[in-house]
């Protein structure tokens, strides 16, 4: 079972729309509990795309 | 395999530091959600919340406890959709006098923003959550007014932090000096005569192999009960854990001034380990990065 991609920093960046943390999308984090095995391998192999392409994100103010 | 739910229910699952939000989509107007999470992702939640209950009202959020990664979105929640905050009753006096003590807020090294709450609901209570019917039953133990909410019909259980699938949350009451071990067996036998078909927990994925996480759990309290120091010690492996989380990144004297800091962490280490704050950081920083939930990063340390 893929593991949870959430690193606990669960903070939107508003101009990409994605977590700071994960780099998941809102509807990919609610939706994860519900979907099926290859349905979230999938969403984890697109986060890393994500993560090489966009590089760091910011949260939107300092905590 | 993660069982299906009823479409009426949505769980949002992030990591440990919040709790599960479970969202129920009540009718074509108004929705639910049990529990809100910790507080620095209060933003997060609203908009997660937000985006699965769509133009909906958010009519109540309830919490199985009072803990601060299950309530710390409390505030937000009501300021972003006006819901109605339900507690269980045994916490109603610690809120509403904001007792961070008894909350295990500051003593813990954690953070909350004060809420209101509108009602309380008591063990028995019966409550209608995204068209299927719950009943709210007592689950001491990891807290002492803790409560799960059961449905006969779909054979569901939401068991907060009193079973998860692989243990349950810190028996807190135990060091308290409150008898968290005997209730939680209470509680475990409580859960076991349910026999839910599957339960939806405060942390990780909802599951159906409720047996077996019950066999889990019988065997961890009861390593506890042969060895009550293991309860202090399980304590402060998971309290250091949940604030390196919290803040992401700290110093090992900042680890050191936590525990010397706070009178919870003073009273454990005095019952355990006694070593002086830095030696105890020192080695409980050791312990956590050998098992992997924590790593050294130059002069800081982080999750692992």
């Amino acid at each position: 079972m893929t593991a949870s991609p959430c690193v606990n920093v669960c903070h939107m960046n508003p101009r990409h729309g994605l977590c700071v943390g994960c780099y998941r999308t809102l509807d990919e984090i609610a939706r994860w509990s519900a979907l099926d095995e290859p349905e979230r391998a999938q969403i984890v192999a697109t986060l890393r795309e994500r993560r090489a392409q966009l590089g760091p994100l910011r949260a939107p103010r300092p905590r | 395999m993660t069982p299906r739910l009823p479409a009426s229910i949505c769980v949002h699952q992030r990591g440990w530091l919040s709790s599960n939000n479970i969202v129920f989509i009540d009718s074509e107007r108004e929705a639910t959600v049990v529990d809100a999470g910790y507080v620095t992702h209060r933003e997060q939640t609203v908009e997660l919340l937000r985006h699965s209950i769509g133009a909906r009202r958010l009519a109540r959020l309830i919490n199985t406890h009072c803990h601060s990664d299950h309530i710390g979105g409390n505030a937000a929640l009501a300021r972003a959709f006006g819901c109605a905050i339900a507690i269980p009753e045994g916490e109603a006096a610690n809120v509403r006098a904001w007792d961070e003590e008894a909350l295990h807020l500051a003593s813990f090294g954690q953070r909350c923003e004060r809420f209101a709450f509108d009602s309380t609901l008591a063990p028995g209570a019966t409550l209608g959550m995204g068209g299927i019917a719950w009943q709210a039953i007592a689950a001491p133990g990891h807290d002492m007014e803790a409560l799960v909410f059961h449905a006969p019909e779909e054979d569901i259980l939401i068991s907060g932090d009193a079973l998860w699938e692989d243990g349950f949350g810190v028996l807190f009451p135990e060091l308290f000096g409150e008898p968290g071990l005997a209730a939680t067996r209470a509680t475990l036998d409580t859960i076991a005569r349910l026999a839910p078909r599957v339960v939806i927990p405060g942390h990780g994925r909802a599951f159906g192999e409720v047996d077996a996480a019950l066999e889990r759990a019988y065997a961890r309290l009861e390593a506890f009960e042969r060895d009550p120091e293991k309860l202090a010690r399980n304590a402060f492996r998971v309290l250091v854990v949940f604030h390196i989380l919290d803040r992401q990144a700290v110093t090992l004297e900042a680890v050191a001034a936590l525990l010397a800091g706070t009178s919870f962490f003073a009273a454990l280490n005095e019952r355990s380990y006694r070593l002086a704050p830095a030696a105890l950081a020192d080695r409980l920083v050791r312990e956590l990065t050998a098992s992997g939930a924590l790593r050294i990063d130059g002069e800081l340390v982080r999750p692992g």
